[in-house]
């Protein structure tokens, strides 16, 4: 492809048909010059853990209790009466047409030619307008910085050639990450092998994300009808340490 | 249907804190007191004289508050400089940078422009600030042109202040409470009915008990507005024609939270209404209900739209802390807007012997 190395994890896909990837290339597709950055989130591998979300924490220095990247958790129980245990790795989507960038007062935040969708901490005024208009919870002003503050696919990790800190830190290999303009990348080859399952948060949202799932439900995908243990908890910062 | 209990979620902290519920609070009740000073200050209307003059004063006090909330919730007022050098005019709140002076300025002019004669006639009492006075009055002259122009350039002022302040809210897709064409009308007409209790403040302040009729008559149309929209979206929610309206009752139907701030806001907005129409002599009163309602709506639509989940379930319920962030900021805010109130009323009189 370019200058940039192959991010592949799982090179034994390669030996995958090659005549399979084009077809469910999203619309970038086209462009193979330049990269574009997306991730793949396969939930069947997911545990739960938590790796990738402390993984970030260090990686980009999060303040307590802000995280760019998390696994929310579910406790699904079926008609039948059965309960099975739901995840849903969240993080910023670094969407097509994401509503956060049109609303910022000064251009702040901007999408590079990458697809990476980025904050410029220097213009940024932490008015938090792009907290509300981001449809996912993405965003967040950080409270050592006073800025908008979100997961950047760690630009500065894959500038370097190294894979985000989350998708390197992964014990199920479900975060897999590179280049969709490349047909021949990890990512690409996934996208088409599953061509019409994987899903997107909110697709009636029309943003157009760059963060696809395999094996979401759809009832997850956005806000959900249901109880939170978080409501039901001690938390130290209300109810007092 | 499957149902779920969110074992771990993450809910984000509001991201617009008591700040915005205040400077929107603020700038509305202002925008709305300079458009009651119009008819006592430029037409000259006698019925208005008087309350013109106290709703002029309520502009000042609140207008000159209103953006020291805006730049306290930049967390570093210098940034605001950066609203002029990059401005994006492709948002609502880079429009509002610009509108806020304008808006601003020209109510500054124009109440200089009203109190000019005034001011001449205290350079002549004996006072200590008699020589600051003469100065301020600029010769003293009453220039009905003059002040009929900085109307016009404060009237266009407010207008986009409303249409700014609505706006940047209701474009939030993402927030189903915010997204309904009828929040910038239920903003400015709140904002109406929340000037009109300001005034009528300070006309209780003032000892100027004679108005509370015709502000009463005024309030109670505001109230009757109030109430239809807030029916009208329940019902675009109910029907379905709003699909945001529809999400934000969905989202809050299980609540008894919301159930209770919901009978509040229709509780308190009928006793306004019944106040105002059938004790049309009273001022306080039915000034701090008002005043109660607008704040009300401005914080049920920050705080509490911000509340509601974007994803998952687990709701971020706001609590008051004294910082300040929180219930601090609040009462700062009152208090800036008290030791205005005092610094005005302390150097030019207010009530109807200033007419004179
Ligand atoms: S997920 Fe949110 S923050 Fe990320 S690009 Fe989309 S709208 Fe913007
Ligand atoms: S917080 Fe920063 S990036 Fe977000 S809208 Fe405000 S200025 Fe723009």
């Amino acid at each position: 492809m370019n200058a940039q190395p192959d991010l592949s994890r799982r090179a034994f896909f390669t030996a995958l048909p090659a005549v399979t990837a084009g077809l469910a290339m999203p619309a970038h597709a086209a462009d193979e010059t330049t990269p574009h950055w997306a991730m793949l989130v396969d939930t069947r591998r997911c545990i739960a853990c938590q790796a990738c979300t402390m993984a970030c924490s260090m990686e980009n220095v999060s303040p307590e209790g802000q995280f760019r990247t998390v696994v929310a958790t579910y406790a699904v129980t079926d008609q039948a009466g059965k309960t099975g245990l739901a995840v849903l790795p969240r993080l910023c989507n670094h969407c097509e047409e994401p509503p956060c960038i049109p609303v910022c007062p000064v251009g702040a935040t901007f999408k590079r030619k990458d697809g990476i969708v980025l904050v410029d901490g220097d213009r940024c005024v932490g008015c938090a307008y792009c907290v509300q208009a981001c449809p996912y919870d993405a965003r967040f002003v950080n409270h050592n910085t006073g800025k908008a503050d979100k997961c950047t696919f760690c630009s500065h990790r894959v500038e370097a050639g190294l894979l985000p800190a989350c998708v390197e830190t992964c014990v199920g290999g479900a975060r897999i990450f590179g280049d969709i303009n490349n047909p021949q990348s990890d990512i690409s080859r996934r996208l088409a092998a599953a061509d019409g399952k994987t899903r997107v948060l909110k697709p009636e949202a029309g943003t157009n994300p760059r963060v696809f799932y395999i094996g979401l439900e759809q009832q997850l995908d956005g806000r959900i009808d249901g109880a939170s243990t978080a409501d039901m908890m001690w938390r130290p910062d209300t109810q007092g340490a | 249907m499957n149902t779920t209990v969110e074992v771990l979620g993450f809910a984000r902290e509001p991201g617009w804190l008591p700040w915005a519920v205040q400077y929107f609070f603020l700038i509305g009740i202002s925008t709305a007191a300079f458009f009651l000073s119009l008819p006592g200050l430029v037409w000259r209307h006698p019925d208005w004289r008087g309350i013109s003059r106290r709703a002029l004063l309520a502009a000042l006090v609140c207008g000159l508050t209103a953006p020291v909330a805006l730049l306290a919730d930049l967390h570093q007022p210098g940034r605001f400089l950066n609203f002029y050098l990059h401005p994006n005019l492709g948002s609502w709140m880079a429009w509002g940078s610009f509108f806020i002076p304008l808006y601003l300025l020209g109510l500054i002019g124009y109440a200089w422009l009203c109190l000019r004669p005034l001011l001449a006639e205290m350079a002549k009492r004996p006072s200590p600030f008699a020589a600051l006075y003469r100065k301020l009055a600029y010769g003293g002259h009453d220039n009905p042109s003059a002040i009929k122009a900085a109307a016009l350039v404060a009237t266009l002022g407010a207008v986009l202040v409303l249409l700014y302040t609505g706006m940047e809210v209701m474009v939030v897709q993402a927030r189903p409470l915010w997204n309904t064409a009828l929040l910038p009308l239920i903003f400015a007409v709140t904002a109406m009915t929340g000037g009109i209790g300001m005034t009528a403040l300070f006309e209780a302040l003032t000892g100027n008990l004679k108005s509370a009729p015709l502000l009463n008559q005024w309030l109670a149309r505001g109230v009757w507005l109030t109430l239809a929209l807030l029916v009208l979206w329940l019902v675009s929610g109910l029907l379905g024609t709003s699909t945001a309206a529809h999400e934000a009752l969905a989202a809050t139907r299980a609540s008894f939270g919301w159930l209770v701030t919901g009978g509040w806001l229709v509780g308190s907005t009928l006793l306004t209404l019944w106040l105002a129409r059938n004790h049309q002599n009273s001022l306080v009163m039915p000034a701090l209900l008002a005043l109660h309602g607008a704040w009300l709506i401005r914080w049920i639509v920050f705080i509490g739209g911000q509340s509601l989940p974007k994803m998952g379930s687990a709701s971020q319920s706001y609590t008051l802390t004294l910082t300040p962030d929180s219930l601090l900021g609040i009462v700062g805010m009152a208090g800036l807007c008290l030791a205005l109130y005092i610094i005005l009323t302390s150097l030019i009189p207010w009530d109807d012997q200033a007419n004179a």
